[in-house]
């Protein structure tokens, strides 16, 4: 049940399994290439968010998912049912808070947390510097607003894999990451107007924070404060530029990664 | 005259920009730059972001550069660019990769249509769409209300009606009436049974809106001493009206009792209502291949064609003298019993006779 309505997809082969979380505006396609160099080693783990992706869209709770907890939640119920202990977690953006919260709620799931391009808080407040103003989220809103071009009903069921009907799928003009638009800028108010900040001493799973050189999502600053903030962190600056680096530079997540488990 | 190509990438009647793979801009065309009020020398080697409002850098990050990645391009994207007041130029932009022979990212090649008319248009149409959606959430809301109001004050009134109806038995078996009383006291008590009918329809049909759906009670029943006694009791308010039971029942049916007594007292009494007066009324009740069936028939006026579709919808009336009009309550709730049973309700009806069918399962459990 679980599985399915997170669209949970395992391959690989090994004794830890590494859960590879997707952040906001993007679905599992994001982590494939980095998370096929793991399967050697590693029983892999891939999943949707409830909302993106294809997970099942029946099962997306406005109420439950205006939380990150909410998130957290799928999470662990995800690793309950695959029965995970002491796996590494590596989550993009948001996903980095949604993985420690979900450490934090099942102490032993996961010992280790990989964040990549994290941030406890979007928003600046007093001397911390998130990055990002109120009236400058209300714009990211309305901009999600004016993105419904790329989605309609008639193309929900291609997007969460109708295969009886593949015209649907062929008419997709952009067929990875395709979510509907109120469950994005939801998850858009979810995500940006987090505050995470308090969880951050409190992790105990060894953290590697992988920050992006120029993010304006998440700048370096963040990555830092991020690293200042967990007990048993080690920071990296990647050479790879924008906020996704494991699709702009592939290899040099993996050796990251690699490097650190 | 031959085509400029040089000339045509500089003034298309679109915007061109080309960015390296870290998102700086390489190349921009003159449309561009003059919808912008920009100079071309100056954003050659700024980021792409120095183009874009706040939410398009968001939403460039987040969707469009993961996109470019796995697909190698974007279609129709809603951006604002930023001209150089700061003002807003809404564009719709495609979007596509160029990449080497080894699969790497070369560069990353847009094109822009201004969208300020379609801009508006949407923005006007999801505003519509809120809109619309907040109505009708108020509306529900409003309905809901009503059906409790209905559904408390329907509730209310059975106790009063009760009251009057053990008073007038009263009168009937105790006091020493004149014919006319006798008569006066019959009709009273007629009325009575029709309000209280009126009252449990309208009790049913609160409670199927309110989403509990009709409850039944089922045991093994025989329903023939059921049906004999509906139509004794139609008998009674109705006496003027010729009505033939046949009932040839056999086995016992699982089912709510009560609830096919109501069926087919509301199935009888619309045959009352609407037949005419000279015909006698039918109701006839058996079991063939594992199907308990009951039907009523009347004579008159057929039902129109138009309106047989809307006859089990809440609150349908036909076309009847205003005497006659009740809530229109009576075959939605057949047609809601008949379902709860697992069964169904069919009407046919001609210049020879109407005949309502329900038909159901007999080994219903």
């Amino acid at each position: 049940m679980v599985l399915i309505r997170n669209n949970v997809n395992v391959s690989g082969a090994g004794d830890r399994a590494m859960v590879f979380a997707h952040g906001f505006g993007c679905d599992q396609s994001m982590w494939a290439e980095v998370a096929a160099a793991f399967e050697r080693d590693f029983r892999v783990i891939l999943f949707d968010h409830v909302g993106a992706g294809r997970s099942d869209p029946a099962a997306y709770d406005p109420a439950k998912y205006s939380r990150l907890e909410g998130y957290a939640e799928d999470v662990v119920e995800i690793g309950r049912a695959l029965e995970l202990r002491d796996a590494v977690f590596v989550g993009h953006s948001v996903s980095a808070m949604i993985g420690a919260l979900a450490s934090l709620k099942a102490p032993g799931m996961f010992s280790d947390l990989i964040m990549v391009g994290p941030s406890p808080c979007y928003v600046d407040d007093g001397d911390y510097v998130g990055g990002f103003s109120r009236q400058q989220l209300e714009e990211l809103l309305e901009f999600l607003a004016d993105n419904h071009l790329g989605w309609s009903a008639a193309m929900a069921p291609a997007i969460m894999g109708n295969a009886d009907r593949p015209e649907l799928g062929e008419r997709l003009t952009n067929s990875f990451c395709a979510t509907d638009p109120e469950i994005a800028r939801q998850f858009a108010r979810t995500t940006f107007f987090s505050d995470n900040r308090a969880d951050l001493p409190r992790l105990s799973a060894r953290t590697l924070v992988l920050q992006c050189r120029e993010d304006i999502i998440a700048p370096p600053c963040v990555g830092e404060y991020v690293h200042a903030q967990v007990p048993n962190s080690t920071y990296v600056l990647l050479d790879a530029t924008g906020h996704c680096p494991n699709l702009s530079a592939p290899a040099e997540v993996t050796t990251a990664i690699r490097g650190f488990v | 005259m031959e085509e400029d190509l040089a000339d045509l990438y500089e003034n298309a009647p679109c915007g061109y920009l080309s960015l390296w793979p870290d998102a700086r801009i390489v190349k921009i065309n003159r449309t561009l730059t003059d919808w912008l009020g920009r100079s071309g020398e100056t954003l050659v080697g700024q980021p792409l972001h120095a183009l874009l409002s706040f939410g398009g850098r968001i939403a460039f990050e987040t969707h469009m550069a993961p996109l470019l990645r796995l697909q190698g391009h974007v279609s129709e994207l809603a951006l604002d660019l930023l001209d150089a007041d700061g003002g807003k130029l809404p564009v719709i932009a495609n979007a596509t990769e160029k990449r080497g022979s080894d699969g790497g990212h070369l560069l990353t090649r847009l094109t822009m249509f201004k969208a300020v008319e379609r801009r508006t248009y949407e923005r006007g149409l999801v505003a519509a769409r809120t809109e619309a959606e907040a109505n009708a959430a108020a509306e529900h809301e409003t309905a809901i209300l009503r059906e409790q109001f209905i559904a408390v004050l329907g509730h209310d009134l059975r106790n009063p009606l009760a009251a009057l109806a053990a008073g007038i038995r009263l009168i009937a078996d105790r006091e020493t009436l004149s014919d006319r009383g006798t008569m006066i006291v019959k009709e009273m008590s007629a009325s009575v049974s029709r309000a209280t009918a009126l009252i449990e329809n309208v009790l049913d049909f609160a409670r199927g809106r309110l989403g509990d759906g009709l409850t039944l009670v089922r045991s093994s029943v025989a329903l023939a001493p059921v049906l004999e006694q509906v139509v004794a009791e139609i008998r009674l308010i109705a006496p003027n009206r010729q009505l033939l039971g046949h009932f040839e029942i056999g086995q016992p049916i699982i089912c709510d009792s009560a609830r096919i007594a109501q069926l087919a007292s509301n199935l009888i009494a619309n045959a009352v209502t609407h037949g005419a007066p000279g015909i006698p009324i039918e109701v006839e009740a058996h079991v063939a291949e594992h199907i308990f069936v009951l039907s009523v028939a009347n004579g008159g006026v057929p039902i129109p064609p138009a309106a047989r579709a809307q006859l089990f919808q809440p609150f349908f009336r036909g076309d009847v003298r205003r005497s006659q009009h009740g809530l229109g309550l009576g075959l939605f709730i057949v047609h809601e019993i008949a379902k709860a049973h697992g069964g169904s309700v069919d009407v046919t009806s001609s210049d020879e006779e109407t005949r309502f069918t329900f038909s159901m399962p007999a080994a219903s459990t």
